[in-house]
């Protein structure tokens, strides 16, 4: 099944040049295949489900009016989608301003992810390497860059949250970003 | 500042990517990405760095309404409803396959996920520690075990319901040194664990494996149905 995500990708960016033509029958199709994983990753990131629901509604609304954009971008287009829900729901935390991150509703996040029964993947030899990388990182450095990628925490929830000064926390996360660079170029 | 250093645009496409710049530092950036293409490929780059994490996020049905709304504001510029193209049904027939697919996490997504669990542990007071993931011939993890619920114990818990076919019982094995050493029945639903104690304990490189046993186990001490589903053991108590 090695091919399977090349597969997905081709499909999805097809249905995306037809959606950039104006296609409103390719838009849905491209709904239906992407709208859980999306909203999967709005609610990691909000919480709050009415908010999400509207952060994916204006997301997919951008990649009607975008989707010509997405020949000029390189990389996967469920990556492309994908960065597109992020950055709104990012945008919307910052607008709610800064959240008290409540360390257990973390947890409960992190064991139903681990927990969960609905899972849709590819086998990809690529999900190793990101966690080899990281594996290769400081425990505290780490624990930086994955809460702030997990849940899209600014410096200042990263020092509440992992009890260091921003200047530490800032530092880790550069520190963190040459790193894994360097890994995953390997 | 100067934007033109390589290093410093690394890490400024990394931490607008990441979420770590607050909003004004966000809108900048942005700014910067319009007159600066390559900082947009830089960003796009990280993000399929991490895409993993996304990709192993479970999924979530949103409500109808959603669409419902995305619809009426993008109603303006359709192109007029027709019969559905070959092209569409071919595509939609495809992503319905992909759907279809038996939903369980692939052994190196779940991995990913659990790895984040147990990397992420040491903030919650409680942390879960995984000790091992037992997966089937699949790759698709069928149970969890976890240090706790008290010291010097370990349990080990189904991940979800699970059939064992008839009368059959789950039981589970250590292996080390090529030797099983049965260490009790499992329940096969998630809220039902089996708790080790002192004396059963594995231990890091030993292989944690489960079979179908008749009702009540193995009556020789050694598996006598199908082993189902194992794993390595990853971690010391």
């Amino acid at each position: 099944m090695a091919d399977t995500r090349q597969d997905f990708s081709a499909q999805l960016r097809e249905l995306i040049g037809k959606v950039a033509q104006g296609d409103r029958q390719a838009f849905a199709t491209l709904y239906d295949a992407t709208a859980p994983q999306l909203f999967g990753v709005a609610l990691r990131i909000i919480r709050r489900r009415e908010v999400a629901e509207e952060v994916l509604q204006e997301s997919f609304v951008a990649v009607w009016q975008r989707a010509a954009d997405y020949a000029l971008a390189r990389g996967a287009p469920l990556t492309w989608l994908t960065t597109i829900v992020r950055n709104r729901a990012i945008d919307q935390l910052r607008r709610d301003g800064s959240r008290a991150v409540d360390r257990s509703v973390s947890e409960e996040t992190l064991l139903g992810l681990a927990a969960g029964d609905a899972y849709r993947s590819d086998r990809g030899a690529e999900l190793g390497a990101l966690q080899r990388c990281l594996g290769e990182l400081e425990a505290q450095p780490r624990r930086a860059v994955l809460l702030a990628y997990l849940y899209g925490l600014t410096h200042e929830e990263l020092a509440a949250q992992l009890g260091a000064p921003m200047g530490t926390i800032k530092s880790w996360v550069r520190r963190s970003v040459e790193r894994l660079k360097r890994c995953l170029e390997e | 500042m100067r934007y033109d250093d390589p290093e410093l645009r690394e890490l400024l496409a990394a931490e607008y990517l990441l979420g770590t710049m607050p909003w004004r530092a966000r809108r900048r950036f942005e700014g910067l990405m319009e007159g600066d293409p390559t900082l947009a490929l830089l960003v796009s780059e990280w993000a399929e760095r991490f895409s993993a994490i996304d990709r192993a996020t479970p999924p979530e049905e949103p409500p109808a309404r959603v669409w419902r709304a995305i619809e009426t504001r993008i109603a303006p510029h359709s192109v007029t409803a027709g019969p559905v193209t070959a092209s569409i049904e071919r595509l939609r027939a495809a992503l319905r396959f992909w759907r279809g697919l038996a939903v369980a996490a692939s052994a190196v997504a779940a991995a990913l996920i659990l790895y984040l669990v147990s990397v992420l542990a040491p903030i919650a007071p409680q942390p879960p520690r995984v000790i091992a993931v037992l997966a089937d011939q699949n790759g698709e993890p069928s149970w969890i075990a976890t240090a706790g619920p008290h010291t010097g114990e370990i349990a080990v818990a189904a991940l979800h319901p699970l059939q064992g076919g008839g009368d059959r019982s789950f039981e589970l094995w250590r292996i080390a040194g090529g030797t099983p050493h049965p260490l009790g029945l499992l329940q096969p639903l998630p809220d039902e664990p089996t708790v080790l104690t002192a004396k059963e304990l594995p231990a890091p490189g030993d292989v944690l494996a489960v079979s179908l046993e008749p009702r009540g186990g193995s009556p020789t001490g050694l598996p006598t149905g199908p082993v189902v589903s194992q794993g390595k053991v990853i971690r010391a108590l």
